[in-house]
């Protein structure tokens, strides 16, 4: 949960040629860890995407008659909740939350967190020192105490959640752009392409972007997991999404007190964040040993 | 703040070393100890008015204080009472009504051996009213001054007699009294000449000695502070010097513990850790019950509501409406849901109330009554009304509000509601409440789902149906009031004769009830799991439990 | 060397202000009413307005946040709204026992993630490393708290070997390293060492991968050095990077131990931040949060002079 901070380093640059890409996915594509991973996310990603259409029950309808149901019961296959909803359609409709928290954090803390990284990274000089201090100060708390104190000041909710995910992404992701570009800007052909009088603008988009957006990418995609695990504890402390909203931590929050009563339906919701995240932290292993042209 | 990881790491492996080979026996003193886990994140405050709510009355308040007035928590199937407690007898002044003597009880003492006496009175009063008193302290003000809103003063008129004027005529006093409980005016003047010399502001002198009174505290109730470890224990031992022989404590000591995650305290009461868990979840009583623990519970003067808005365009302002809303839940299936552990509410008070007075309109479960009613106001389940309830995931008091208000509006869309939930942090929603349905922070809803103690009339029914109450004022969240109810209002309060009293708020009631400014939804029952070797166990009608008589075998 | 632990030093104190004001934004701009924690449901606005008086809350933001800094720095944080005891020794109290916690948890953890770490760097691509690795990763993927819940579940409710919750059976001032005390800190130990363990031999795995695929140790092999010997020189070159990967995991835990606390109702300092946001007691939120950052950036700078103390190779 807090491989954040733990200062993974991202791959180290080299002029990438046209053939870089593909030879990355080469690459993966033998990899069977990668594929496994690969196809479990893909699976997640097209059940979140038409879970309307596919959820065997209305994933909102209760049944006082018929809550937390053994795994197996009648046509609820995985059982049913402590409202008495079918587990299953919750869990593939929670799918849409629990993806969307992990990834769109991550997203916007790219955008954002590789701007400024590379913006201060290629201005260098007082201004890289002005933005760089200012991120080192967010930087300076650890994730999770960070995304507990902005969700606790901020109250409960999907946008503060959001936000506050947002904010803990972006100091790493800079920091990771920064160093990159920095180490970019060095180059010889950057060098060379502003000795040939190539404007700024020109530079950064040719020559900075193009080198420096493939490790972010790869630190970025490791953060995925841990920004899923962050929300949903989040959502277990009371601090994230709302019901009756289907979201995996949220179930998780609301399914504890029947651990007693039904422990192996009480712990699904923890097993699909534990199977997700997993999938993504292996894909994003498998994708930096695929980048690491070393090997 | 310098601490070296290295240096603190060596000595845990030393530690640890020497803990696998030293023997652990712990020796089983042969006192009787009761241990309870607290639903409370934090011990309730120890300096005579408790925070946390109710519960820090239950347990920092009646175990080690006495107030002039007290609950009757010694039958399980009457609703509890008002009865002495420090005063033997008080009576309103004949001729300026808000004048009140109180006869206070001989040879009540404090733990730290010092009197009670009128004095003790008038220095507990000014210690919440009094700003300019040496002892004044603005963090119990909060939780005080609102439960007693018309007292204003105190005065001895002989040792064992007080005056107590109020701002208004009121006939709730005493029942308010309950909520003031009586520390040591000595213990607090041996604290402050404790302080040390160098702390010279009176004021900061005065903060330091509360803190310490609160760490070792002194009031005259039958169990007397021992040791507390801010935010993990209190212990309490018995004070055998009790003036009420009937509540002297059998138990030597009392161990409370803040546990305030439901798993961890069911885990505490089935690994043996505690004797007695307050709340347990409901879906664990069943494995709680079936490991021999025994499982308490009766329903509490509390109302789990919607409180309905009647501000303009609401769609509750008619009254078709409010009632079918009444009529389309089905509350014992909601019990059900709740394992049992609730009470289904059909007004304010339950029919055996003294202030329950017979209301025309009958709160019951009845949808084709509902569904009519909704049609003759023009709704349909093609054209749903839109309603909008702010809700908590949490709180004081609040049940199981998820579980709960989706089960209402699961119930109410069969009676063409359409409600949105909104829900919001617990302490927002409660600052919601003092604000209104009319405030920005409504954000357009036209419910509000807190619930309420309804032990005195002022909290059970006068903030919520008075216009004098409208936010910010008090807790008429949606401006429900007019002239009929002020005069049911003016007449309680200005009767003094119980019997009387009581029948003026039984009318009061009554209107509340075919007014329908809430949807009337549920009871707490106060469920509580204990170990079998706890006996002599009476769970009133009450939010408060009498620790003082129960034995531990 | 010492030029770069000077420079070092000075770029923490602006950094130290810059958090303690983010600390004092952060509860500013938090809705609701600061003082809800002891301000009653109905209570009136004159009392409300009064009391805000009395805490110092009507005052201006400069005027609250540099009141609030010079009284932090002589050790003064405020007072809590909800118990009214002096917020330092809430928090200090609280910090030795996640301290406690977090070492063992972080010592658990270091232990164990070594092992499978070097293990699977060692064998790397062999059936041990996917092992060793799959181990890790599971580590670091697992939601603990639900991890937690379910330890307390098996062993405490189910088996009974473990007490479930607390700090010891007379609370953390009778605290004692004995059997009796130490049986309270293993199950959340065990989950919180949970984290620690993934990262440790996620990052140990790749540094003995990689110093074993260096040329000269590939030579030293070929011209017959035994297997300790190239053991030793692993560790060697491994120690100071894993150490430092430790250093921060304790500081990591120390701040994110709020969800365990949470469930094993261990009063450390996220217990105390749990209900300082539930109570919506601000000095207590404000003072924990910059305690546990101050703590944070300290370990940082200290991790970072040993590493360069340690590891002649980091030229800065």
């Amino acid at each position: 949960m807090t491989t954040l901070n733990a200062g993974a380093a991202p791959a180290p640059v080299y002029e990438r040629s046209a053939g870089f890409w593909s030879g990355v996915l080469k690459k993966l594509a033998r990899d069977p860890v990668a594929i496994g991973a690969a196809a479990v996310l893909l699976a997640l990603v097209l059940i979140a995407l038409f879970a309307p259409l596919i959820t065997p029950h209305d994933p909102y309808q209760t049944s006082l008659l018929k809550r937390l149901r053994p795994i197996g019961f009648e046509n609820f296959l995985l059982g049913t909740d402590e409202l008495g909803r079918d587990l299953l359609s919750r869990l593939m409709l929670g799918a849409r939350l629990s993806l969307f928290m992990g990834i769109v954090p991550v997203l916007i803390a790219f955008v954002l967190g590789s701007a400024i990284g590379i913006l201060a990274g290629y201005a260098g000089g007082l201004a890289n020192t002005l933005i760089m201090r200012t991120i080192d100060v967010l930087y300076a708390f650890p994730s999770v105490l960070l995304a507990i104190a902005l969700s606790g000041a901020l109250g409960a909710g999907i946008g503060n959640a959001l936000l506050s995910l947002t904010i803990v992404f972006i100091p790493p992701i800079a920091r990771v752009a920064e160093s990159v570009t920095t180490q970019v800007r060095g180059r010889d052909f950057v060098e060379a392409a502003r000795a040939s009088g190539a404007g700024a603008f020109t530079i950064v988009r040719v020559h900075v972007l193009g080198n420096v957006l493939g490790p972010i990418f790869v630190y970025a995609t490791s953060l995925i997991a841990v920004s899923m695990i962050l929300a949903s504890g989040l959502s277990f402390l009371g601090l994230g999404v709302r019901p009756p909203e289907p979201e995996w931590g949220l179930m998780l929050n609301t399914l504890r007190t029947a651990i007693y009563t039904q422990p192996w339906v009480a712990a699904l919701p923890g097993v699909m964040i534990f199977i997700t995240s997993i999938s993504f932290n292996l894909l994003s292993d498998s994708l930096r040993s695929a980048m690491d042209v070393k090997n | 703040m310098t601490v070296r990881p290295a240096r603190l790491l060596s000595a845990l492996i030393g530690c640890g070393l020497i803990a696998l080979t030293s023997a652990s026996g712990s020796v089983l003193a042969q006192e009787k100890v009761l241990r309870i886990g607290m639903t409370a994140a934090d011990i309730p405050r120890t300096l005579g008015q408790p925070d946390q709510g109710f519960e820090g009355n239950r347990f920092t308040g009646i175990p080690m204080y006495d107030a002039l007035t007290q609950w009757d928590l010694s039958k399980a199937d009457a609703p509890s009472v008002l009865i002495p407690g420090l005063a033997a007898s008080w009576a309103v002044d004949a001729a300026d009504k808000t004048k009140w003597v109180f006869k206070l009880r001989p040879g009540a003492k404090f733990h730290d051996g010092s009197a009670f006496d009128a004095d003790a009175v008038v220095w507990n009063v000014q210690k919440v009213l009094d700003k300019d008193a040496r002892h004044f302290d603005a963090s119990q003000v909060g939780v005080t001054a609102s439960r007693m809103p018309t007292l204003r003063s105190a005065r001895k008129i002989d040792e064992l007699t007080v005056e107590l004027t109020t701002s208004e005529p009121d006939s709730f006093l005493p029942l308010n009294l309950t909520n003031l409980f009586m520390a040591s005016p000595a213990h607090w003047e041996a604290k402050l000449k404790a302080v040390p010399a160098s702390v010279t502001d009176p004021a900061e002198r005065a903060k330091q000695a509360w803190v310490a009174f609160a760490a070792d505290a002194s009031g005259t109730g039958p169990f007397k502070m021992s040791r507390f470890v801010p935010r993990e224990r209190l212990e309490v031992v018995k004070n055998t010097a009790y003036w009420d022989p009937k509540r002297t404590p059998t138990i030597d000591k009392v161990v409370m513990l803040p546990l305030p995650e439901a798993n961890a305290r069911t885990a505490a009461l089935l690994s043996g850790q505690v004797d007695w868990i307050e709340a347990p979840a409901p879906d664990a009583i069943p494995q709680i019950k079936s490991r021999g623990f025994t499982v308490y519970s009766n329903p509490q003067p509390h109302i789990w509501p919607w409180q309905l808005s009647f501000a303009e365009g609401s769609p509750w302002l008619d009254k078709r409406v409010r009632h079918a809303a009444n009529l389309c839940i089905n509350r014992g299936e909601l019990k059900e849901l709740l394992g049992g552990m609730m009470g289904e509410a059909k007004g304010i008070v339950s029919p055996d109330h003294p202030w329950w007075g017979n209301p025309s309109f009958d709160v019951k479960f009845d949808p084709d009554a509902a569904r009519k009613l909704m049609a003759e106001a023009g709704h349909s389940a093609a054209k749903p009304l839109k309603v909008k309830v702010q809700v908590s995931a949490s709180g004081s008091g609040q049940m199981q509000p998820l579980p709960m208000n989706e089960y209402l509006q699961e119930s109410l869309r069969q009676c063409y509601f359409d409600v949105e939930l909104d829900v919001l942090e617990w302490n927002t929603l409660f600052t919601n409440w003092r604000r209104g349905a009319k405030d920005p922070s409504a954000s357009g809803a036209n419910a509000i789902n807190v619930t309420a103690a309804t032990m005195d009339p002022f909290f059970a029914m006068v903030r919520f149906v008075s216009t004098k109450t409208f936010p910010p004022v008090s807790n008429n969240w949606g401006f429900f009031g007019n002239d009929e109810f002020d005069a049911l209002i003016a007449t309680a309060r200005t009767t003094f004769e119980d019997k009387e009293r009581d029948a003026a708020l039984a009318r009061l009631h009554a209107r509340i009830v075919e007014e329908a400014p809430f949807v009337f939804v549920a009871h707490d029952v106060g469920p509580r799991a204990m170990s079998p070797k706890v006996k002599g166990v009476v769970q009133p009608k009450s939010w408060f439990i009498d620790i003082a008589p129960m034995r531990v075998e | 060397m010492i030029f770069y632990l000077l420079r070092r030093i000075v770029y923490t104190v602006p950094i130290m202000l810059g958090v303690a004001f983010f600390c004092f934004l952060l509860v500013h701009i938090s809705p609701g009413d600061p003082l809800v924690a002891i301000l009653p449901p109905d209570a009136s606005v004159e009392l409300q307005r009064q009391l805000m008086t009395l805490y110092g809350f009507d005052r201006s933001w400069p005027e609250q946040f540099f009141g609030w800094l010079w009284r932090a720095l002589q050790g003064d944080l405020g007072t809590s709204i909800a118990t009214g005891r002096p917020v330092a020794d809430e928090v200090f109290r609280a910090v030795g026992n996640t301290l406690m916690l977090a070492c063992l948890a972080t010592l658990i953890g270091f232990l164990l993630g070594s092992l499978f770490g070097f293990v699977a760097g060692y064998f790397s691509n062999s059936w041990v490393d996917r092992a060793a690795s799959a181990l890790s990763v599971l580590g670091v993927s697992v939601p603990h708290y639900w991890l937690g819940m379910v330890m307390v579940i098996v062993f405490s409710a189910w088996l009974g070997w473990l007490p479930p919750t607390g700090a010891g059976p007379g609370g953390s001032d009778q605290w004692a390293w004995d059997w009796a005390h130490i049986q309270y800190m293993v199950l959340p130990a065990v989950t919180m060492s949970v984290i620690p363990m993934g990262i440790i031999a996620r990052t140990v795995r790749a540094l003995v991968a990689d110093i074993l695929a260096q040329e000269f140790v590939v030579g030293l092999k070929a011209k017959g050095m035994t297997d300790s010997g190239i053991f030793l020189h692993v560790v060697k070159n491994a120690a100071p990077t894993a150490l430092a990967v430790m250093g921060l995991q304790l500081g990591y835990l120390l701040g994110g131990s709020i969800l365990i606390e949470t469930v094993f109702s261990w009063p450390g300092t996220g217990f105390l931040l749990n209900s300082a946001i539930f109570q919506r007691d601000l000095p207590l939120l404000q003072g924990t949060i910059l305690v546990l950052a101050m703590f944070f950036v300290l370990l940082n700078l200290l991790v970072d002079t040993l590493q360069t103390a340690i590891d002649p190779r980091i030229q800065r």
